[in-house]
């Protein structure tokens, strides 16, 4: 038996010293992350080649005497003469469980100082999306704890949702408390032991941020308990071109192996104009013809097949995508903008004026809209929210004429009096999502005219004595309501009894 | 960006008129370097070294260049070359480079491809591979 084990042996020991065959190049110029490489005939688009000292590089230009390729790592060792060589591999992430909780550069290695990532898979960064066989339409909400988007601009797993506005307006911080408000539904659900009860597991892109930013991010995410269920892949500002054109790519790859494994997961792009000035960046130093404001031909590419990524699968999960884009001066009508916003399922716009006057979140419900999460929205917020943009849309057109005239209608004062009640309500301080069920019960409050009798001032004060005493003195009340998903007859009467009850009790 | 464009494109044009039967022939290479002296491009430099990078590729291309730590024999050489011919369907001629550095074995370079077989480069590999 030991001649036969021998025997293979010999054969395995014959084929390990057969000669390996390699393609190889060598760099002819080196410059701001790109790398011009001589040689390299046999090498593949978008196929991972090895620079020296481990960098590693993708081939993006393949020319008649050349190719070019962005080097993901640090370029700075590098120089002209030095060997390049093909790995035949396309460019791949690590995926799974094993990277929640972890910040992540742009090709999965960790930053965060936690060790190594024990992940035992990998996925391409590129991928084709799913197609339209595989597809199901949306029809399962992703809470944001926001009342003003769950209410008004709801979105469903497998949604694109445009957050946009200018600096400082609040997007960044919409998509954490979404991030947050989910790992809270995640903890009560997986505490309930529910078997049908699916997780949201999130990933945050930061692209071409300060790393101060991001640390205060992670800083927000862990203080709330929710970085266990978040995946942070993070190219910051200092980072190459290469590396924060790459990273979306990457957290995408990282939700995929959710949806593909029959779990749900949201991915937040931070934001996807400055990806799209890296991306224009390296196609310059590749020369590539530019176009509109510099862009390359393929920028609408670039994002629309991001994007397409972000899919509710039949029989599989879903991978909800909510990119964030940053407008100068409120234009919406700028190159990426507009790309980004035919590419997405709706937006949510923030506009700089509403948030300077303390409205916030700053949303704007007359530009902002949801294609298709109204049919993944829950029937209760329905029945509360259903003409709650109708009511908001005409109080902004009736503010806008009033401020011309003193002589009013009662109508018009009514409408005018319920808009300014309902703006109060929506103010929501940052990083405090409220549950559905809450939601519900102040807006049944604000339809039922509960709010009137209260000074327009004191609504923020008086909703969130409303919240505190569901909160505290009917919880079971709201429990009915999240398990019931809607307000039939009985638990409106329940309702209107526990309100009837804080009415007596709220002294403001 | 477009001149250099053109004198590649010129630099091109040159290499494929200096190959005979696919071949680089001296002679030609010389007809087509007097001819650039005679009637010097705009960019006769660049030019030049594009000629030359591109002459260089296909010299290359013909060429297996051996580079060997021990001894490599007359009968190994020409082994190397049959097999090469075979390979990529071209004639084409081994020489040999001493390379103490890769403590044993051979290390074949055709064109872009490189076939390793030597300890260093397995040394290389593995620490890769780390």
């Amino acid at each position: 038996m030991s001649t036969v084990i021998e025997q293979i042996e010999q054969q395995i020991a014959q084929l390990s010293s057969k000669a390996v065959r390699k393609n190889t190049g060598t760099i002819r110029a080196i410059a701001d992350g790109v790398a011009k490489v001589d040689g390299l005939s046999d090498v593949m688009y978008n196929e991972m080649v090895q620079f020296p000292g481990n960098a590693i590089g993708i081939a993006l230009n393949l020319e008649e005497d050349e190719v070019g390729c962005v080097v993901l790592g640090d370029v700075a060792q590098l120089k002209e003469g030095d060997e390049v060589f093909t790995t035949g591999k396309l460019l791949s992430v690590p995926v799974g469980k094993a990277l929640l909780g972890r910040v992540v550069d742009a090709l999965g290695r960790p930053v965060d100082g936690k060790g190594p990532i024990d992940a035992r898979e990998f996925y391409p960064v590129e991928r084709i999306a799913p197609g339209i066989i595989l597809r199901k339409s949306v029809s399962q909400p992703v809470l944001t704890g926001i009342m003003a988007i769950d209410s008004m601009i709801p979105i469903g797993r497998g949604q694109r949702e445009l957050i946009i506005g200018d600096r400082s307006t609040g997007k960044t911080t919409i998509a954490i408390d979404t991030i947050i408000h989910q790992a809270a539904i995640n903890r009560q659900g997986l505490a309930s032991n529910d078997p049908a009860f699916r997780p949201l597991y999130s990933i945050y892109v930061a692209i071409g941020q300060k790393n101060s930013n991001v640390a205060r991010t992670i800083a927000s995410l862990e203080a709330a308990g929710a970085l266990e269920y978040t995946i942070i892949v993070t190219a910051p500002a200092a980072d190459n071109p290469a590396n924060q054109y790459i990273a979306p790519y990457a957290g995408a790859a990282m939700g995929e192996w959710f949806m593909e494994n029959s779990m749900d997961a949201l991915i937040v792009y931070d934001d996807l104009s400055k990806h799209a000035v890296a991306y224009r960046q390296i196609s310059l130093i590749l020369k590539r013809p530019s176009g509109r404001e510099a862009y390359p031909g393929d920028v609408f590419y670039l994002h629309s097949r991001l994007l397409e990524r972000a899919a509710r699968l039949a029989a599989k999960g879903s991978l909800t995508a909510l990119p964030i884009i940053e407008t100068l001066a409120g234009d919406v009508s700028a190159y990426i903008p507009t790309n980004v916003i035919s590419i997405t399922d709706g937006q949510i716009y923030l506009e700089t004026d509403l948030f300077n006057q303390g409205i916030r979140p700053a949303v704007s419900v007359g530009l902002s809209v949801s294609r298709v999460g109204s049919s993944a929205q829950l029937k209760m917020t329905k029945q509360v929210a259903g003409k709650l943009k109708g009511e908001l849309a005409q109080f902004r057109e009736l503010a806008a004429f009033a401020q011309f005239g003193s002589d009013l209608d009662a109508r018009t004062k009514a409408q005018l009096d319920r808009g300014s009640r309902i703006v109060e309500l929506f103010k929501q301080p940052a990083f405090n999502p409220i549950p559905i069920e809450l939601q519900a019960a102040v807006l049944w409050a604000m339809q039922n005219n509960y709010f009137d009798p209260i000074d327009v001032k004191k609504i923020v004060e008086a909703a969130s004595h409303l919240k505190e005493f569901l909160r505290t003195r009917k919880s079971a009340l709201l429990a009915a309501l999240r398990k019931n998903a809607a307000i039939d007859e009985t638990l409106g009467v329940e309702l209107k009894k526990a309100l009837e009850e804080w009415k007596g009790s709220y002294t403001g | 960006m477009q001149s250099s464009r053109q004198s590649q494109q010129l630099a091109r044009h040159l290499c494929h008129l200096s190959l005979d039967d696919g071949t680089v022939s001296a002679p030609r290479v010389g007809a087509v370097l007097s001819f650039l002296q005679r009637h010097p491009p705009r960019q006769p430099l660049t030019v030049l070294k594009h000629y030359r990078r591109l002459i260089a590729r296909e010299l290359a291309r013909r060429q297996a260049v051996v580079e060997h730590a021990g001894v490599v024999d007359a009968r190994i050489l020409a082994d190397i070359e049959a097999a090469m011919s075979r390979r990529y369907r071209r004639t084409i001629a081994a020489v040999t480079r001493p390379n103490p550095g890769l403590i044993a074995g051979l290390r074949i370079r055709v064109g872009d491809d490189l076939y390793e077989s030597s300890v260093a480069g397995q040394l290389a590999a593995l620490t890769v591979s780390d």
